[in-house]
């Protein structure tokens, strides 16, 4: 068990979450380019003003949790903002950054990191319900929402568990190795399901550059169906 | 006020509400709409949007509680998301990798089928591309650029609702070069006509400017505001009076229409329609477009004039713009004491959603109106008015636009209490009138300037008392 462990620590972790790094730079890099470079002409006509609000503006978004749908919205919002805090700023975790990558990050105490992980399955919990019992949601879940939400629960719980032996049913062992593996089996997925949104978001969010459509194009588009002679 | 007469319980919102197209493509329609879509992606830029909202979209369906059209009728083919899927399904499984290998070797892949293009010719019409639910959209997908998309490419297999098309036809190949077939002499018969009321109503006489060279602004308003809307017309005509720009502004008589409906449904004719309007200005050697009270027609020019103008861009301004300018710098003087019902504001989402006109008409509203109130939730927040998208325009969905799309704007408007609700744009403003027929609200609805026009201070004409103490007893008359 330990050497598996030790497996899934070192080589495996280092693997997978490449995978995850060269994903999300692929997605990066197409919107990017799509965005910023091959629009280069049209972008003249938005402010960076405009485009650095609409990027940022839901980051934190105050204003919009007390209106709509205030229980989703707001349980969403902590949801990302402790998952974030626990999975990068962990002490634990911050060990694997100084290995891998060679920053240091400041951490968040023990304590502090519990009261969050239990929130992130609070929160979890309570997205799955969402999804089960509105029925605007269930009206359209696919098999991958609930399948996703549980790939992110098992990593915060088992890490939760192995964390605290006095409530941990299962050996030491057992519970490490399936928190590093369904974590590590998270990075993969991440680049291919709509976890992508992790870097995905701040493009989705520039529809105001999407709007400055391509000159010439309709014309070109009704010549191909049409011909020359290409009437209304 | 009176529930929607269709009530729920009948089930009736599962209710179609079809549009006249003209020649209905009835065969193949699967394979036409494929290679319509491959030309769309291959000249346009629209793939890494396409790519990136397939893969990102929650379905959180937040943005369902967003939209007029779902709260009002709560079915699940309501939800902007559920629209937009249908496009980006069609899009995944025949121009990605994913989906072609999905479709290969998997046995349970999605395939189009004419029960989806069935689908998708109703629900693309039954959004008012109103874009409320993406303010409300965490990730902001778009989906009034999604359903334009949908329509985009429903428009090249010919199914497009025959009343747009047939403007748009007249537009860019009539005669007349505009949407409700005004010939120039009948333009300058109404010029004429609007200057006989002006000299009549406040007392100075005045010429339309036509064809005028070299002039600051060159105005362009629906066209239709010339045959249904004289009242905005001569505000619009007194703003400019009273500020002294007389001689500094022109109509052209060979384009004067700044309807666009190539806005609602095809890149290809917004564009043909904006370099059209961006000749005009040309010919004339205009300085800047100005224009008249419309939402779409403003949003059409301000957004996409810098886009498709190519070296010939001029700067746009909606009048409330000017009339604003001219109001700060003392200009124009209007009468706080002429208005005195309770008026609200409704914003056209061409203009408000994005933040560019939401503040402009408020100001101008408050300076001379005592009694004003807000509608909830307002500005780029507001409600559309139901008839957004180019829907207005078809008659024959009338039903969709008062019982469906129009309810929750009639219901936020009952709630003001308003007598008159001001509302600068031609196309709101007749979905406008309507619901408040259909739904017996007491209230009129008019363009800003309709207001103005009572309430402005002219130099050397009737003051607004004289004006206002006039329509009095022609009333009692
Ligand atoms: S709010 Fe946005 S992410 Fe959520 S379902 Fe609607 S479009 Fe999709
Ligand atoms: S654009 Fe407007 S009508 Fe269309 S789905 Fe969004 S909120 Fe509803």
């Amino acid at each position: 068990m330990e050497q598996w462990i030790e497996f899934a620590k070192g080589p495996l972790f280092a693997f997978t979450f490449l995978i995850m790094i060269l994903g999300l730079a692929r997605h990066f890099i197409i919107q990017f380019y799509s965005i910023f470079i091959s629009k280069g002409k049209q972008l003249k006509n938005v402010s960076w003003r405009k485009i650095f609000s609409d990027m940022f503006s839901w980051v934190v978004p105050v204003k919009h949790l007390i209106k709509g749908t205030r229980i989703f919205s707001t349980v969403s919002f902590i949801f990302h903002v402790a998952a974030i805090l626990v999975s990068v700023f962990f002490i634990d975790h911050i060990v694997l950054w100084q290995n891998y990558l060679g920053i240091d990050l400041p951490s968040i105490g023990r304590a502090l990191a519990d009261i969050l992980t239990l929130v992130v399955i609070g929160c979890i919990l309570v997205l799955i319900a969402c999804r089960i019992f509105v029925r605007r949601q269930r009206e359209m879940r696919r098999k991958s929402d609930y399948v996703l939400l549980i790939m992110v629960l098992l990593p915060f719980l088992f890490g939760f568990l192995a964390g605290h032996p006095a409530i941990n049913p299962f050996p030491w062992n057992t519970a490490m190795l399936i928190h590093i593996l369904s974590g590590e089996a998270l990075f993969v997925v991440i680049p291919f399901t709509k976890l992508s949104h992790i870097v995905l978001y701040f493009f989705d969010r520039l529809s105001v550059v999407h709007w400055q459509l391509k000159p010439g194009a309709g014309d070109k588009v009704a010549k191909a169906l049409f011909g020359e002679e290409a009437k209304v | 006020m009176a529930e929607p007469l269709l009530k729920e319980e009948t089930g009736i919102y599962k209710k179609k509400y079809p549009y006249y197209i003209e020649n209905p493509v009835v065969e193949n329609r699967v394979a036409q709409f494929l290679e319509a879509f491959a030309a769309v992606l291959n000249y346009t830029d629209y793939k890494p949007l396409l790519d990136s909202y397939c893969i990102t979209n929650t379905k959180c369906n937040r943005c369902a509680v967003a939209c007029p059209v779902y709260v009002t009728t709560q079915d699940s083919r309501d939800i902007p998301c559920y629209k937009t899927n249908l496009l980006l399904e069609i899009y995944k499984r025949y121009f990605t990798f994913g989906g072609w290998f999905r479709s290969r070797f998997l046995t349970k892949s999605f395939e189009l089928t004419e029960e989806i293009i069935d689908e998708m010719l109703d629900l693309f019409y039954r959004c008012t591309a109103c874009r409320r639910c993406t303010n409300e959209c965490p990730l902001g997908v778009d989906h009034g650029l999604i359903t334009r998309l949908g329509r985009y490419i429903l428009s090249l297999i010919g199914i497009v609702p025959k009343a747009l098309q047939v403007s748009v036809r007249e537009q860019l190949e009539g005669k007349t070069h505009n949407t409700s077939q005004v010939p120039k002499n009948a333009l300058l018969n109404t010029l004429e006509f609007l200057a006989e009321e002006i000299e009549e109503t406040l007392g100075i006489k005045v010429e339309f400017p036509c064809d005028k060279v070299n002039r600051e602004y060159v105005f362009f308003c629906a066209v239709s505001d010339y045959l249904l809307e004289p009242d905005t017309l001569m505000g619009n005509a007194a703003v400019l009076y009273a500020a002294g720009d007389w001689d500094k502004w022109t109509i052209g008589s060979c384009n004067y229409d700044g309807i666009n409906y190539g806005l609602f449904y095809s890149d290809w004719h917004l564009e043909n329609i904006i370099k059209q309007l961006v000749d005009e200005v040309e010919r004339l050697n205009g300085k800047n477009i100005l224009i008249g009270e419309c939402g779409h027609a403003s949003r059409s020019a301000h957004d996409f004039v810098p886009v498709f103008g190519g070296k010939k861009t001029y700067p746009v301004m909606n009048f409330m713009e000017y009339t604003l300018d001219c109001l700060r710098k003392g200009k124009i003087k209007l009468n706080p004491d002429i208005i005195t019902q309770k008026v609200t504001y409704h914003d056209p989402c061409n203009i408000a959603r994005s933040g560019w006109i939401v503040n402009q008409p408020r100001e101008i509203l408050k300076s001379f109106v005592k009694n004003f109130v807000e509608m909830e939730p307002n500005g780029q927040y507001n409600y559309c008015c139901g008839g957004g998208g180019g829907l207005v325009s078809i008659d024959e969905i009338h039903e969709f636009r008062m019982e469906v799309g129009g309810y929750v704007k009639a219901k936020q408007i009952e709630q003001t209490g308003a007598e008159i609700i001001v509302s600068p744009c031609a196309n709101c403003k007749k979905q406008l009138r309507e619901l408040v027929e259909y739904y017996n609200l007491p209230c009129k609805v008019v363009g800003l300037h309709d207001l103005i026009l009572e309430a402005i201070e002219i130099p050397g004409g009737k003051t607004s008392e004289e004006r206002k103490k006039m329509k009095e007893e022609m009333e009692i008359m």
